[in-house]
């Protein structure tokens, strides 16, 4: 896979102002009605760009320029509103002075027939951009199209969380963060792609748009299995839905015992301290087979998984912890303090969705799945499966929000903010 | 060994005589055994046009059914020859990956009848009898294949479940436990059947008095909305004990049919009721359930048995091959019980002519060929042809005329 020419660099140091994250919104006034006149400015730069990109085969300098200046200004921007990075951003998207910051490359040729039908063959990745949330996303208001720096799932529900988060403790969990990051990289390199900036598709793996970033502690409930094996039997895509859909049925059915013995497993945890290891046992094995169904349903994997979740029969596969003594406070308030963690999902679950539809077209004409959004959807599921298991008591370890898989030993910069 | 072969024999023998004798129970009908049919000229019934034009459309359906066989077959053939070869695409144990054998078979069979189904949408729209959109034929169709994959699963579970565990002997056990879930389903059903109440009191108290002339008790009337998808006219009995009642179409209540010929449809379904077709639908079902699963046994042998993934391919083919093959007794039944059901119409209304005229009526509305030919009416027809159903309303008129 080759290096993508739009790239992601993060000196963010995790420390945030408590009272301009509390006037976040109204500190960014000036900067929402500058990008307003910027993007309307833009719209007939994209245009000249495009014609010029057509006849020449080459984006002019002077517009290439200008369009770096505006992708890189939308990245500070967005990573300034969603809590990304602290600093208040320039106006003119400086290069190399903002924490959260993208390189771009300079003009190069373009097929002509990329460029041609760019606002089309971009749809895809605009959607998604949107449902992950930062600049450039094209939103439609009473039937008029309107551009500029809008808003995506992730990004705001990052945004809001991070907001209590850095008001309370000072600074940006390092989870939100990578999350919010991620959703301000594959939104550069979008719109690079639709400003014709560059010919090369937006890549929406997470470990390569944050390539430079430190991974997270290891959280006990992890994914394990051969993410290489990309091969997807078209006719099995063809049928995917319908072939999950027994599976789909036992998963409900399953879900109803699953509600007593967490029930019971509440009590067990509460007086003993220590889940029950049989409950625990029969949980671990619904939160895995979830994961075996989901990663059959949404592509990430290819065979037909068993109905038992079985630790070690599918190729995406789920570590989960033996039992182990769990705050009784964090067992008490499990559901409330859960709920941070379930709007990170929901948000993520509208990108696993696009992925997923996304990776269908793609796997039926090749037989194959793409890496970014297998490695996307796979960040989705993981983050899924690290929720419902704390939710239902595995652990009281809460779910880590990165992209990025957590590392045996600690890589990343601010241990001690790596919270969440 | 020989006294061993004799003994099996012997069992042989005896189960059919208990077949035998169920299957004689279960035929026992209230239409008089000397009751001799006329043959009737449709010339004297129809125009030469209705003719033409239930001809014509019978034509084009029937030539959509041999041609959407044969696909389906020729497809299953290939897809027990080569269709094992998807258990790489499973991660799942031997009973999951007969499943996932199973529903890709099932749906290798959607795929290649598709294009039949397309194009008789295309024929019904075209003579009026559909109003079924193509997107949403081809979606309804793709869910309906779904909840096809999801009974399927569940049947795989439990016939593999059981030939694991007991080996050859696995069809003994199974095929008890599909007259049950059959029993089951047909329990839930009018649960399951989106309806409303009928609002006509003039039809509700006709329904009432029908009831209490066949002595069923009381059985709700009920309505499905159907009218948006179809135009044909249609009635049904459903649903055992608590769970009987007849549902009638809207279609019959748009204003086509009269009064009386609306009462003909409803002593027709209440017959069915009196006379237990529901409970007799299971026991042929039951009857052919045995032997039938005996008969997939035996040729799942071939491939290790029915607990193996590789069974699988090879026994869809030999269930649909089996189906065939009994598709004119299953339709001499379904005939037998519906000729009953009209019978049971007949004697309880006194109304011959309205029966006639009802019968008349299904020519032009749902364009049915009302004196088929011989295969179509052995393979196809799972109700009297229309002749036959008119003649046994000249019988019943002759015969009431005659009786003191």
């Amino acid at each position: 896979v080759h290096e993508h020419p739009v790239k992601l660099i993060v000196e963010d140091d995790l420390r945030r102002n408590r009272w301009t994250v509390f006037f976040r919104l109204i500190l960014a006034i000036p900067h929402l009605i500058w990008v307003l006149l910027f993007s309307i400015v833009i719209v007939f730069a994209a245009i000249a760009n495009w014609i010029a990109t057509l006849v020449r085969g080459t984006p002019p300098a002077g517009l290439h320029r200008f369009m770096c200046a505006y992708i890189r200004y939308l990245a500070h921007l967005d990573a300034y509103l969603w809590l990304v990075a602290n600093p208040y951003p320039g106006f003119v998207g400086e290069e190399g002075e903002y924490p959260i910051d993208i390189t771009l490359p300079g003009p190069a040729p373009q097929p002509r027939w990329k460029t041609f039908f760019r606002i089309f063959l971009a749809l895809p990745a605009i959607v998604l951009s949107s449902a992950l949330g930062g600049g450039g996303s094209i939103s439609y208001s009473n039937g008029k199209r309107r551009s500029g720096g809008g808003g995506g799932a992730l990004s705001l529900v990052v945004a809001v969380l991070g907001w209590f988060a850095s008001l309370v403790r000072g600074s940006m969990p390092k989870g939100l963060r990578d999350a919010g990051a991620y959703s301000v990289g594959y939104s550069s390199q979008m719109l690079a792609y639709l400003l014709f900036v560059t010919e090369r598709y937006p890549n929406a793996d997470p470990t390569a748009l944050l390539e430079g970033v430190g991974r997270p502690p290891e959280h006990p409930v992890r994914l394990v299995g051969d993410p290489h094996d990309l091969r997807r039997s078209r006719v099995t895509v063809f049928f995917r839905v319908l072939l999950a859909l027994p599976h789909l049925v036992w998963l409900v059915l399953w879900a109803v015992a699953i509600v007593f013995a967490v029930i019971a497993n509440w009590f067990v945890t509460l007086i003993t301290g220590t889940p029950a290891r049989p409950l625990h046992r029969f949980v671990a094995a619904w939160i895995r087979y979830r994961l075996h169904v989901y990663a059959f349903l949404y592509l990430v994997a290819n065979p037909f998984p068993g109905f038992t979740g079985e630790a070690g029969t599918y190729p995406l596969d789920l570590v989960v912890p033996e039992p182990e003594r769990q705050n009784r406070w964090k067992t008490f308030f499990r559901i409330p303090l859960a709920i941070p963690a379930v709007a990170v999902n929901s948000a993520l679950g509208w990108a696993l969705f696009l992925s997923a539809v996304y990776t269908w077209f793609v796997a039926l004409a090749r037989g194959s799945a793409p890496w970014g959004l297998r490695n996307l959807s796979a960040y989705a599921l993981r983050y899924d499966a690290q929720t419902n298991a704390y939710l239902l008591l595995l652990t009281d370890r809460y779910p880590h929000a990165s992209p990025l898989e957590g590392a045996p030993e600690p890589q990343h910069e601010f241990a001690e903010a790596a919270v969440a | 060994v020989t006294a061993r072969s004799g003994a099996r024999a012997a069992l042989l023998v005896a189960l059919a005589a208990i077949w035998s004798v169920a299957a004689y129970v279960l035929w026992e009908s209230k239409v008089p055994a000397p009751l001799r049919l006329a043959h009737l000229d449709p010339h004297d019934y129809f125009t030469a046009a209705q003719l033409r034009a239930s001809a014509s459309f019978s034509s084009f359906n029937d030539w959509m059914w041999w041609g959407s066989t044969a696909a389906q077959v020729v497809g299953l053939a290939a897809y027990a020859r080569y269709g094992v070869r998807w258990a790489r695409e499973s991660a799942a144990g031997p009973i999951g990956t007969g499943m996932l054998l199973g529903m890709l078979g099932f749906a290798l069979v959607w795929a290649v009848q598709l294009p039949f189904g397309v194009a008789e949408l295309w024929w019904q729209r075209r003579h009026h009898v559909s109003q079924v959109g193509y997107a949403d034929y081809l979606f309804g169709n793709w869910f309906a294949l779904g909840g096809q994959f999801v009974f399927l699963c569940l049947a795989l579970a439990i016939v593999m479940g059981l030939a694991r565990r007991l080996r050859r002997s696995w069809w003994a056990l199974a095929a008890p436990a599909f007259v049950g879930l059959a029993l089951l389903f047909a329990f839930i059903t009018p649960y399951l059947t989106p309806v409303h109440r009928l609002h006509d009191q003039q039809l509700r108290a006709l329904a009432t008095r029908l009831e209490q002339k066949e002595g069923v008790g009381r059985v709700p009337v009920d309505v499905q909305a159907v009218h948006d998808v179809t135009s044909l006219p249609n009635a049904e009995a459903m649903g055992i004990g608590p769970s009987r009642r007849v549902v009638l179409w809207d279609t019959l209540l748009d204003g086509r049919f009269s009064t009386g010929e609306l009462k003909i449809v409803l002593a027709h379904e209440i017959g069915h009721l009196a006379r237990h077709h529901i409970w007799k639908d299971v026991g042929w079902y039951a009857l052919f359930a045995f032997p039938g699963t005996f008969l997939l046994a035996l040729a799942a042998r071939r491939r290790g048995g029915m607990g193996e993934p590789a069974a699988i391919p090879l026994s869809l083919l030999v269930l649909v091959v089996l189906g065939l093959l009994a598709l004119p007794l299953q339709n001499a039944i379904s005939r037998h019980l519906e000729a009953e059901a009209d019978w049971m119409s007949l004697r309880t209304t006194h109304d011959p002519r309205d029966a006639t005229a009802l019968f008349r009526r299904f020519v032009p509305t749902t364009l049915d060929e009302p004196d088929p030919s011989t295969l179509d009416y052995l393979l196809q027809e799972n109700h009297p042809t229309i002749m036959q159903r008119i003649a046994m309303a000249k019988a019943y008129a002759t015969s009431a005329a005659q009786s003191p």
